[in-house]
């Protein structure tokens, strides 16, 4: 009795793996997206113009999933599927495509070429003294310690070969505040730092970017976070960034697909479902 | 003594209550901002700029509940009504194992074997884009309700009085005729309650949901194209929700707690009517 059932298991099993998995570019595309609120969706649609004027424009067909894991299961189990994923998270059962003719690696990334990424900014006031305990937290974040502790959080460190960091017995407040990508890498930095240095209070607030910026140069935090390029109109009142990470989105389709490289408009065409089959963006 | 079973009573009542209160007491601010007509009628769903409707929603949830209920009901019934007249020691004694097995299965473990298997299965033999479907998750409800549906059958079957089949058999009627005529509209309350039990299982059912539905926010497109449920758009969404998108998410739940509320209702009123007859 097992042993039939057995039997038909794996024959149930071996029909689906075994069916149509050959990539036909006259299907239609697939889309796969994030939810609504998930920063990985919200960099995405804003850097490829998905995003116009705060409206997200992503096709109502599209496909939801609220996980990095299950965006990888749907794009793996579907050859005309394409979905994008932080790059930390990428594995050998999607492709990743080519963006603009850059491949999806950290080194494309800090060299800028990559275009699906963004800087991870803090931002100070460039005329303003920081506070010791500010400007210790900030040594921290760049040094050989703080990067590891970015590269755990699957963004990518800037600075391979930073000094290491020593503790020199601080103390004083810090208030951290702004972009809401970058909160939770900095709630272990602080994390990380308050072990080291029991005396500091670090306080991280949310906000968003252009807040992190505006109270930096307000005063109101000591250091802001900013998951965006600085805007001229910043960099004129005064505010100085420093990238402390990068954070780079890797879009991936099953490595059936005979698709190899697209362009950021191709992309933003994709998701708003103008283009809706493979073969169309060939053209 | 006494206080021990008191005690261990209030808790489930307390639990209930504390749920009850938590629920309005964080759902009802927000449709002091957003109208509870728009929220409930309002066909778009994009959080992020205040837009709330969960239309979709609600239609996507009764959607593939309609359709499990449809495919579990008959062959739940049946199923019932076989293992009450028409198998015997050998047979049950491995069927009703069963059954409370697939009852006990983690939904979880129901979402991949509808994940890995009914997707591209349904995607390949329908020839669609995508295997993420109604049809895959009312299957795959239909599946997980199946169970319910038949373990209260079968009590309500075993509960009718044996000498109605005798009676029936007095009077001329064969196994078949007396089972289909006469044993299965008497236990009929308690199958009935059966289906409406199941349909409260696959409205609340979230995770083997979300890995087999699509999770679209927009409004149905027909059984082969995806789908989001009020359960679906809550956990979705819960993560990285803040300020009027969580309440918003809040709001859902109301919905959702109302409409099971309903569905209770309906079943203790067919219970009653059960207990009268």
């Amino acid at each position: 009795m097992k042993k039939h059932v057995a039997l038909i298991m794996a024959m149930i099993m071996m029909l689906t793996v075994g069916l149509g998995l050959a990539f036909n570019a006259d299907s239609e595309i697939v889309v796969v997206s994030r939810e609504e609120g998930s920063g990985t969706r919200g960099a995405f649609v804003e850097i490829t113009g998905v995003e116009v004027d705060k409206v997200d424009n992503t096709t109502l067909d599209a496909e939801i999933q609220n996980a990095t894991s299950q965006v990888l299961v749907s794009v793996a189990g579907n050859e005309v599927a394409i979905g994008y994923i932080s790059l930390a998270a990428l594995n050998e059962t999607v492709k990743a495509l080519k963006v603009d003719g850059f491949e999806a690696n950290s080194e494309n990334i800090i060299a800028g070429d990559y275009p699906v990424a963004r800087p991870f900014n803090v931002v100070t006031k460039a005329d303003a003294d920081l506070s010791e305990a500010a400007a210790d937290f900030l040594a921290f974040i760049l040094s050989k310690e703080g990067q590891a502790v970015i590269t755990e959080n699957d963004a990518i460190a800037v600075d391979a070969d930073a000094p290491a960091y020593e503790a020199k017995d601080v103390e004083g407040k810090v208030v951290v505040g702004g972009s809401t990508s970058v909160e939770p890498v900095m709630g272990k930095l602080a994390e990380a730092y308050k072990a080291l240095n029991p005396k500091v209070e670090i306080e991280i607030q949310g906000g968003g970017s252009s807040t992190g910026v505006n109270q930096a140069l307000e005063g109101t935090f000591d250091i802001g976070m900013a998951s965006r390029n600085l805007k001229d109109s910043e960099v004129e009142k005064g505010a100085k960034n420093t990238v402390i990470a990068m954070d780079g989105i890797a879009v991936i389709v099953n490595p059936e697909n005979t698709i190899e490289d697209v362009s950021l408009e191709q992309l933003r065409q994709i998701f708003t479902g103008e283009v809706k089959t493979w073969a169309e963006l060939g053209k | 003594m006494r206080g021990i079973f008191l005690f261990s009573a209030c808790v489930c009542i307390i639990a209930v209550a504390m749920i009850c209160i938590f629920l309005f007491a964080n759902g009802i601010p927000f449709f002091r901002k957003f109208s509870l007509w728009s929220f409930l009628t309002g066909q778009q769903w994009s959080p992020l700029r205040e837009i709330f409707g969960i239309m979709p929603m609600i239609i996507g949830s009764f959607y593939i509940t309609i359709g499990a209920v449809l495919l579990a009901s008959p062959i739940g019934i049946l199923t019932a009504v076989f293992m009450t007249y028409f198998s015997n020691e050998g047979i049950n004694r491995f069927m009703k194992p069963s059954v409370a097995l697939l009852a006990g299965i983690p939904s979880v473990v129901y979402g991949f074997f509808g994940m890995m298997l009914l997707v591209p299965l349904t995607k390949d033999l329908l020839n669609l884009s995508s295997g993420k479907c109604v049809l895959v998750a009312s299957v795959l409800l239909a599946i997980m309700v199946l169970p319910t549906i038949i373990q209260t059958s079968a009590a309500a079957l075993s509960a009718v009085p044996s000498n109605y089949y005798e009676g029936s058999l007095a009077l001329g009627a064969t196994h078949e005729y007396s089972v289909l005529h006469v044993m299965i509209p008497a236990a009929r309350p308690g199958i009935l309650s059966g289906v409406v039990l199941g349909i409260g299982r696959a409205i609340g059912e979230t995770t083997a949901v979300i890995m087999v539905a699509g999770n679209q926010a927009r409004m149905p497109q027909g059984i082969t194209k995806g789908i989001r449920t009020l359960t679906v758009n809550i956990m979705m969404e819960m993560g990285y929700a803040a300020d009027v998108h969580r309440d918003s998410l809040i709001a859902t739940g109301v919905v959702l707690f109302v409409i099971v509320l309903c569905i209770n209702s309906i079943f203790s009123y067919i219970n009653r009517r059960r207990v009268i007859q």
